[in-house]
């Protein structure tokens, strides 16, 4: 069935189809609306959860993390500073490898205080061990939970979903909602062989001392390596039952590109117009867009850039005293394999609108400027 | 300690952070600097009632429908809870933390539902056999009397009631209308009374009359006295002797007989206690219009409260702050009373402020009759010769009612003065307690010394806001057209209601909060209680925090 739904609820219906067991979190705007259309699953016996209410996002995924490791799906959404008050119980979801799936609503961080969209707040997490989702339509965003439990669980690690302030979180879009019987053979019941039994006691979570603490980081690593297959079998095997595939990246268009947009969240879709007037004109361009940031896609985003002469990257975002990260990590995944020019743009901090112009600008420069900053150039900032 | 694991390669190890063995062995309550432990307290409302009913509990026990258990913890310490549950003053309700969150529960009305079942349930009352050891005689059949001789039958002793009245119940018989407490309630309230042991009933068999003080004094081994107070006060004013001045209490008895009355048209009752409001309710029935005079304000009325809101919703009137003065004239339609107004002074040894003449302010009222009903006195007689007196009532040493004459006990009215039905029954019952004690050299157990908990020592979160349930009530046209009882009591799903309203303050009563919340599964839930295994409780008072209701406690180790 087709509803016109927002982002938001677009995520709540995602968790519907995982039929998801705990759900737990606190208000935040712009993701209260999650929460609140599965409270009201919840009560009306919609979905068979346990919707835990809590006093901070610190407590929320520290519920979850009970949940998880009692065994449960769990879920949580939040956005920006609630996001940061809950970073020590990433942590805690990443070591205690537990597959509760995050919805994060990408929110400028305070101060100054802001409930506008930019990605500082989910990158601010990139380095904690959270599989990340950058999503940029309400089908996908839908689509995306019940492949990120699937790759939660399989790895027995957190994911997190992340979408752009109001320019998803509450912008209207038809979407084929997903019906969880239809799902449950996608995605089966959580049942994991280690999980809290009090009639099995142990301990969880002590202590390891230097002989171990080592190995079990390793093993994390290997968890993220392998979830790159499992993000790419998901998203085949979505494909197949519900005609819709989902993939690590999505490049456009780039095949015989001479310049390559790299982009992510809903630049990605302006971007997309964007080429396609410029390919009216001749100009031979494309985009990429990272779905998934951790882990990170270094070959396949090789395979498709190293055939380009340049390659812009758009970040909404910025490492204070460094460059833009997406930047970063596009230059990392380059290096030493190739040394065509690539070029940083900053734009739409705090939800600064990126517009097809501002998009158009960035093209303008990144192909005609003579010789433009490689690392950092700030894009309709008032200087 | 547990073996500490080294492993060859991350292959070995399990995918979480976790121990291999279990952690018994990690005793984790050395780290422990203070110690949680159950510590049940008492609930305010068991300070608040007179009988020191154990209410936490039954109402706990209706909660898990051990109705029969419930009705026997009442009966511990207060014989008719049938006849309490519909005329006492609740003091308890005062004192129930749950008025400090939103409304009191309606202990009351529980006491009354829990009270009818026991009547319903004959069987419930287990009979005391006779020792044939000790014989007691106990003088008045009112409350006082029939509690005492209750708890003494208990005991094994052989009980006999001396009455003067043809029917036991003194002052619950003659004094307060059926509409509160109908007389089928009470025959079988005083029936379960007599049922329950030794006890010997005569009646009609008036002290200093029909009998002798001494003589009862050398047939039976111990005496208890509890007449009561069956005589009005007068008003002591100027041409009082007339036929349209009549005592409350006598015209009340009438009532209770079932004696045709007719107090004429314009009623007047002079008094603010419940004798004032029955007689004026009893009144109005008779189709009187009735004015209560009262010498202070609505908020130093003795009364019940709800028995004033009662009487005013029926219709009776109140003039404040007047008292009468004289009898100016009297005739065949009537007499001419002449009030004095009134106004408030200091307050005096009651706390309340006393009433002082206006001077020279008063009005005159032309009515067809005065009722007096500004207190009862003792019709003490002969006693006075025996045993010493002061203020007309008997004196005694102490709450246990041992008089100047080794061997005679008193309580009740008598004693204190006019008080209320329960005072008289917890004071019958502590004589008794008194009188086993000197029969038998046993020692009168000592009431618990608990901590009282109030709603600051609650952890209210975990309670929801509700209203009080009340009992349904007939009409008014109803109530005033006869003597029909007024409420008429819970049905099963009232009393649960009501019951699942208490707080259980400073009682456990298996919310299971503590055994949710302890982080390390050191709390165990077990048949009858909770057990804390101190072996492995870390001393974070999660438990004592997260406990609704403060049945633990907590101390430092080592002290």
């Amino acid at each position: 069935m087709k509803k016109v739904i927002m982002g938001n609820h677009a995520v709540s219906y995602g968790v519907r189809a995982s039929e998801a067991k705990v759900i737990s979190a606190y208000p935040i705007t712009p993701q209260t609306q999650i929460v609140e259309l599965l409270s009201e699953m919840c009560a009306s016996g919609e979905i068979d959860a346990k919707f835990i209410k809590v006093e901070s996002e610190h407590s929320a995924m520290a519920a979850c993390v009970g949940a998880s490791a009692a065994g449960s799906r769990s879920f949580t959404a939040t956005s920006a500073q609630g996001l940061l008050l809950m970073h020590e119980m990433l942590h805690w979801a990443v070591g205690g490898r537990l597959p509760i799936v995050l919805a994060n609503i990408n929110r400028a961080v305070g101060p100054p205080w802001s409930i506008w969209t930019d990605q500082n707040d989910s990158l601010s997490q990139r380095d904690v061990g959270l599989i990340q989702f950058y999503c940029e339509s309400n089908q996908e965003t839908q689509d995306t939970i019940p492949q990120a439990f699937r790759v939660a669980e399989k790895v027995q690690l957190p994911v997190m979903l992340v979408l752009d302030a109001f320019f998803l979180s509450h912008t209207f879009e038809i979407v084929d909602i997903l019906e969880a019987e239809k799902v449950r053979e996608y995605l089966p019941p959580y049942n994991p062989d280690i999980k809290i039994d009090t009639a099995d006691p142990h301990s969880f979570g002590n202590l390891a001392g230097p002989d171990n603490y080592f190995e079990l980081r390793y093993m994390i690593q290997m968890a993220m390596n392998e979830a790159k297959d499992e993000i790419v079998d998901a998203g085949k095997a979505f494909g197949e039952q519900f005609g819709r595939e989902y993939g690590l990246i999505q490049p456009y268009k780039c095949d015989d590109a001479d310049v390559i947009f790299v982009t992510s969240g809903t630049v990605a879709s302006t971007t997309r117009a964007v080429i396609d007037e410029m390919r009216e004109q001749g100009l031979k361009v494309g985009s990429l867009k990272i779905r998934v940031v951790r882990p990170f896609p270094f070959d396949e985003i090789f395979d498709v850039l190293s055939s380009a002469k340049k390659v812009a990257v758009i970040d909404r975002n910025i490492s204070f005293g460094s460059h833009g990260i997406f930047y970063q990590e596009i230059k990392s995944a380059l290096y030493g394999r190739t040394d065509i020019p690539i070029l940083g743009y900053i734009a739409g901090l705090g939800g600064r609108d990126v517009t097809p112009k501002v998009i158009r600008e960035i093209a303008d420069k990144a192909m005609n400027d003579k010789s433009p900053d490689r690392n950092i150039n700030w894009i309709g900032v008032k200087i | 300690m547990g073996e500490q694991t080294s492993f060859k390669s991350y292959k070995e190890m399990p995918i979480r952070a976790m121990t291999i063995s279990d952690m018994m062995w990690n005793l984790t309550g050395s780290w422990r600097n203070v110690r949680p432990y159950y510590d049940f307290k008492t609930s305010p409302c068991r300070v608040g009632c007179p009988a020191g009913e154990d209410i936490q509990r039954y109402i706990y026990l209706i909660t898990e429908k051990l109705y029969e258990e419930a009705w026997k913890t009442i009966i511990e310490t207060n014989p008719m809870p049938a006849v309490t549950g519909r005329v006492c003053f609740h003091p308890c309700m005062d004192k129930c933390t749950r008025k400090d969150f939103d409304q009191a529960v309606n202990i009351n009305a529980i006491e009354r539902r829990i009270g009818d079942m026991g009547l319903e349930n004959p069987d419930w009352m287990e009979k005391a056999a006779a020792s044939g050891e000790f014989k007691v005689a106990v003088v008045g059949g009112g409350p006082a009397g029939l509690s005492c001789a209750f708890y003494l039958a208990r005991e094994g002793h052989s009980v006999t009631i001396f009455e003067a009245e043809r029917a036991l119940g003194g002052v619950l018989r003659w004094g307060i209308p059926e509409y509160r407490l109908p007389n089928d309630v009470l025959d079988k309230v005083v029936g379960s009374i007599l049922e329950s042991g030794p006890i010997e009933v005569k009646t009609g068999t008036a002290l200093g009359k029909d009998i002798k003080l001494a003589e009862i004094e050398k047939e039976f081994d111990a005496v208890f006295i509890g007449v009561g107070l069956m005589r009005s006060r007068e008003l002591g004013i100027e041409g009082e002797e007339n036929d349209r001045i009549e005592a409350g209490l006598d015209f009340l008895r009438k009532v209770n007989s079932g004696e045709k009355v007719d107090p004429g048209k314009r009623v007047v009752v002079v008094g603010g206690g419940n004798t004032a409001m029955d007689v004026a309710r009893c009144a109005l029935r008779t189709g009187s219009e009735v004015t209560v005079v009262y010498r202070r304000t609505l908020n130093e009325m003795p009364a019940i409260r709800d028995e004033i809101e009662e009487a005013e919703r029926e219709g009776v009137h109140f003039h404040f702050l007047a008292t009468p003065k004289e009898i100016a004239g009297s005739g065949k339609k009537g007499i001419k009373v002449v009030f004095q107004e009134m106004e408030l002074g200091e307050p005096d040894d009651s706390g309340r402020r006393r009433p002082v003449p206006v001077e020279g302010k008063t009005f005159d009222m032309e009515v067809d009759r005065i009722f007096t009903a500004i207190g009862e006195k003792a019709d003490l007689g002969t006693i006075e010769s025996v045993l010493d007196c002061e203020w007309d009532l008997i004196k005694v040493k102490d709450e246990y009612g041992e008089t100047s004459r080794s061997k005679i006990y008193a309580a009740g009215d008598v004693v204190t003065g006019a008080a209320s039905v329960v005072e008289a029954i917890a004071a019958g019952r502590k004589a008794a307690q008194s009188i086993h004690s000197l029969l038998t050299g046993e020692k009168i157990p000592e009431a618990e010394k608990k901590d009282v908990v109030g709603i600051e020592d609650m952890n209210t979160v975990y309670f929801e806001h509700s209203n009080r349930t009340q009992m349904p009530r007939i009409s008014v046209e109803d109530a005033v057209g006869g003597y029909n009882e007024i409420n008429s009591g819970f049905g099963p799903d009232e009393l649960h209601r009501e019951a699942d309203r208490c707080f259980s303050c400073g009682v456990c009563n298996f919310c299971d909060n503590c055994w949710v919340f302890c982080p390390d599964v050191a709390i165990h839930r077990g048949e009858e209680e909770y057990e804390i295994e101190y072996d492995y409780c870390k001393g974070c008072l999660v438990c004592v925090h997260e406990c609704p209701r403060n049945a633990l406690s907590v101390r430092e180790e080592g002290k």
